[in-house]
């Protein structure tokens, strides 16, 4: 395919895509001049280039819709239902032939001959229920001009399309002196239609600003990878020069430079969001349709920016969870309005930014989900025991759908009116490293939270070596880490013939053996002369240990994709790139639970049954971080624990005498009642361990010497009181303080602290 | 190509390739240079369990992970130890590496001295090899990208 040609299609497919969106809102506004010259414009510039291309199919069938288009844009016919529908199936019949020239290279022999029938059909002025649209037209004018007659007005606001901003403000403009008396009614009348026209041209002309360039996907694939090695190269330069002081300002500048253009290529990769969000009016339009329902689309946080292959990645979790919000969630409208509600429902689409995560909402004010029902279908499906469904409460059961094989289409569809594929959905985000939430109220609505990270290519993993090689383990599949000492290994792991099993806080944990997985036959066993690891994963509700020889760093890993022949040993989802240079492939928990036979999780242990939702508030509550801070015991509360991290101290920053961490982006003020940082001033190469915990909203960092462990801890109370006490716990048989996050000082005002930030860093 | 074939091109100007040559085992083979990316010398490929036995592992190539081809193993020949030299070969199905003992000199063949696969050739080595150059001293053996594609080579495994 020449350049022109594919020149063109790039070009017909923005305009058809501006076509789609100014389509959809046509329907709202019919008598958007210019809006209707944006959408004939597309198809002009389409019909035009064909003829110099000679593509003659393509070429007579933009011509049947300039016609219809050229008499809408004229007032001769008003954009209805009818002749929307004809020209989405326009719309339609030119991307299918476009498609085909992109694949085959020629148009293809298909007849359009009913399309255009159709087109011709609307071209009609007499037809039913259409109102002559000069006539509506002059009825607007003739309000506010009764001077002028209808018949020249109509043309002078129409046929000015291309510059239809100008053409409406000079309509104006011409109309207020002729009506001098009448004025304020006409400048009222005239105002809202220039703002809109006016709003929407940035959009609409944003292709042609001078300042942008068109880059291949995989030149920037490309320039990525590069930048990956140059990273690691920096790296073995760092090592290599780090005893040489002449070298030092030379390799700092490297090290600074490498970082920044690893920041812009990565920038360089992000899309607005509102690529996708900007399919949807569409298909809610062709949904509401079909099923006779009503909805409105609203959309929110159109600008915030993901990396494009994420993009692509949730378009369809996206598009699944549209489709449901509309075919279960939001009722008829016969039956909204018996409930009280608006006949029309709302579909809300939300983006935004929330640190390293970009946030996508789906909510609706629908029907909601009736939780009875979901218990209902999950016992009779065998999804879960009938005691331990008595025990769930709402959010829990709302999980249940998320679980494969809760539903297979129509069943679930009369029952719990929502669940189609949800598993689907959540398998999507979860192989980018997002989240799904949902929340529902019954008559309500329910909402979708899709919680999508800023990019794809890296990933947080930690490290683990077997065999003499090394792994990278997910950091979203690792729940914990169980260290089993040389002492322990003869009694750690207890067997059932040849099943070996850890008990976990009391439950047993069937475990795999990462060195017997990769090499049968070879005997499993922990190895008594040195330390074991046991990494406990949840992929997907199976919940297992791997046990590994050992643990290096955990890092921020960049995702390679591995050959076809060694991604059907089906163990591995791809290899990465170690700080170190060193290769290493990246395990994927689920297919090691499926390949050692880890089944589902009975749904009796409350961590898994509610997998992606919050873990039951009642367990977590009694389970603490135990920590110490220079030789003090200290409990953290295990569900407040983000993270733990090991940092050189010169990573904590200062705003005045405040410590506070610069973490993944954000500032973290950092707790430091234990006096470790302290203890370390004046030792610059000094470690420190920081636990990140959740406090509400917020974040908070506790500086602490070790981590101890993780243990349940007991209520204590007062004697004679009967008084549970307050951050106290007893941990071990001991009581220990449990550390108040909500006294944590607050960092200066929110609008202050970047600022604050920066000056700290310069 | 017929040996028929073969002596209509050697009655015209025999056209002059460039070849790679490389050793494996005792045999001394050639790939076109025009299919060769890059050399890597003395590399150490990251073995991968439970791949197949053809496969010699992950190298570190230019910011990407290449799957290697190990010729040794594809020779029925023991798994050599220490460093190997790789050739990054460019096939239908992407880049990928193949494992070579050593790589030794760019030579110039006529393509006069061409001849195909011999017909007593066993069919598993005749699928490898395509066809070899007469040398003064010694048979030098062609390799084509395209049949040692690991891809191609997994799914021949297969069936």
């Amino acid at each position: 395919m020449d350049d022109l040609t594919r020149e063109f299609l790039i070009e017909s497919q923005e305009g058809l895509d501006r076509m789609e969106r100014g389509l959809t809102e046509l329907e709202k506004r019919p008598e958007d001049t210019g809006l209707l010259a944006e959408i004939f414009r597309s198809v002009h510039t389409i019909k035009g280039t064909t003829g110099f291309l000679g593509f003659k199919r393509l070429e007579k069938l933009a011509h049947a819709g300039e016609n219809l288009l050229g008499l809408l844009r004229d007032g001769k016919l008003r954009a209805d239902g009818p002749i929307v529908t004809g020209l989405l199936k326009l719309l339609d019949g030119l991307r299918a032939i476009l498609k085909f020239i992109e694949a085959a290279g020629d148009e293809g022999d298909g007849s359009d001959a009913e399309l255009i029938r159709v087109l011709v059909e609307l071209q009609a002025p007499a037809r039913a229920g259409q109102p002559v649209s000069a006539a509506h037209g002059a009825k607007s004018v003739a309000k506010s001009a009764p001077a002028s007659t209808a018949g020249p007005m109509t043309p002078s606001v129409a046929p000015a399309s291309p510059a239809a901003a100008v053409a409406n403000s000079t309509a104006g403009a011409a109309a207020a002196p002729q009506s001098e008396k009448v004025a304020p009614p006409a400048t009222e009348e005239a105002a809202p239609l220039k703002a809109e026209g006016a709003k929407l041209r940035p959009q609409a002309v944003g292709s042609a600003a001078e300042s942008t360039l068109r880059v291949d996907i995989t030149l920037l694939n490309r320039m990525m990878n590069l930048v990956g090695e140059l990273v690691l190269t920096r790296n073995q330069v760092l090592q290599a020069t780090a005893a040489d002081p002449n070298m030092t300002p030379l390799s700092r500048r490297l090290d600074m430079v490498t970082a920044d253009l690893r920041e812009t290529v990565m920038k360089a990769r992000m899309q607005p969001v509102s690529n996708i969000f900007s399919k949807m009016p569409r298909l809610v339009r062709d949904l509401t349709q079909s099923l006779g329902h009503r909805a409105r689309l609203e959309m929110e946080g159109q600008e915030t920016e993901l990396d494009k292959s994420l993009l692509e990645a949730i378009k369809d979790p996206l598009t699944h969870a549209v489709r449901n919000a509309l075919d279960h969630g939001i009722e008829p409208p016969e039956v909204r309005v018996a409930q009280g509600k608006d006949a029309e429902g709302v579909l809300r689409l939300r983006a935004a930014q929330e640190g390293s995560h970009v946030l996508v909402e789906i909510s609706d004010d629908g029907a909601g989900i009736a939780v009875d029902k979901v218990r209902a279908k999950a016992l009779e499906r065998g999804l879960i025991s009938a005691e331990r469904a008595a025990q769930l409460g709402e959010r829990e059961l709302l999980q249940l759908i998320f679980l494969p094989g809760f539903s297979t289409a129509a069943q679930v569809t009369n029952v719990s009116g929502r669940g189609v594929g949800m598993d689907v959905v959540r398998t999507n985000v979860e192989k980018i490293g997002g989240k799904v939430e949902i929340d529902s109220r019954p008559g309500k609505g329910t909402t979708l939270r899709l919680r999508i990270p800023l990019t794809l290519a890296i990933v947080p993993a930690l490290i683990v070596r077997s065999l003499k090689q090394s792994f990278a383990l997910p950091q979203g599949a690792l729940s914990e880490l169980v260290h089993i000492p040389p002492e322990r290994t003869a009694t750690a792991i207890e067997w059932i013939e040849n099943a070996p099993l850890y008990r976990l806080r009391g439950r047993l944990l069937p475990l795999v053996f990462l060195d017997g997985l990769l090499m049968p036959g070879r005997e499993c066993r922990l190895d008594p002369s040195r330390d074991n690891f046991i990494a406990v994963l949840d992929a997907d509700g199976r919940r297992f240990g791997l046990v590994v020889e050992s643990l290096a760093d955990p890092e921020e890993i960049v995702v390679k994709p591995l050959s076809a022949v060694l991604k059907d040993i089906g163990l591995y989802s791809g290899a990465t790139v170690l700080g170190n240079a060193d290769l290493a492939l990246i395990l994927d928990p689920t297919s090691i639970a499926l390949k050692a036979g880890v089944a589902l999780d009975e749904a009796d242990d409350p961590d898994c049954a509610v997998e992606g939702g919050e873990e039951s508030q009642e367990t977590a509550r009694q389970e603490f971080l135990l920590v110490e801070a220079s030789g003090r015991r200290a409990a953290v509360q295990l569900a407040d624990v983000l993270r733990i991290e090991q940092l050189p101290l010169s990573r904590i920053e200062y705003i005045g005498y405040r410590p506070v961490l610069n973490f993944a982006g954000q500032l973290l003020p950092v707790e430091d009642a234990g006096g470790v940082l302290a203890g370390c001033e004046g030792k610059p190469d000094a470690q420190v361990v920081v636990v990140i915990c959740r406090d509400g909203g917020r974040q908070v960092a506790v500086a602490v010497s070790h981590v101890l462990d993780v243990a349940a801890g007991g209520d204590l109370f007062e004697a004679g009181a009967n008084l549970r006490a307050e951050s106290v716990t007893l941990l071990k048989d001991r009581v220990t303080g449990v550390v108040n996050l909500v006294g944590v000082e607050r960092l200066p005002a929110a609008e202050t602290a970047p600022a604050a930030l920066a000056a700290a860093q310069t | 190509m017929s040996a028929k074939a073969a002596r209509i091109r050697k009655g015209k100007t025999a056209a002059m390739a460039e070849v790679c040559s490389v050793h494996a085992g005792a045999i001394l083979f050639g790939v076109p240079i025009a299919h060769i990316l890059e050399i890597v010398g003395s590399a150490r490929p990251q073995p991968v369990p439970l791949a197949p036995g053809f496969i010699g592992g992950l190298v570190h190539y230019r910011g990407d992970v290449l799957t290697t081809v190990s010729l040794r193993h594809l020779l029925g020949l023991s798994p050599r130890e220490g460093p190997q030299d790789i050739l990054v070969l460019e096939s239908a199905g992407g880049c990928f590496g193949l494992l070579v003992d050593s790589v030794s000199e760019v030579l110039s063949v006529s393509t006069a001295d061409y001849e195909p696969n011999p017909s007593i050739l066993d069919e598993r080595r005749g699928a490898l090899f395509a066809g070899s150059y007469k040398l003064k001293n010694q048979l030098l053996v062609m390799l084509e990208p395209e049949r040692l594609d690991p891809v191609r080579l997994g799914g021949s495994q297969a069936a």
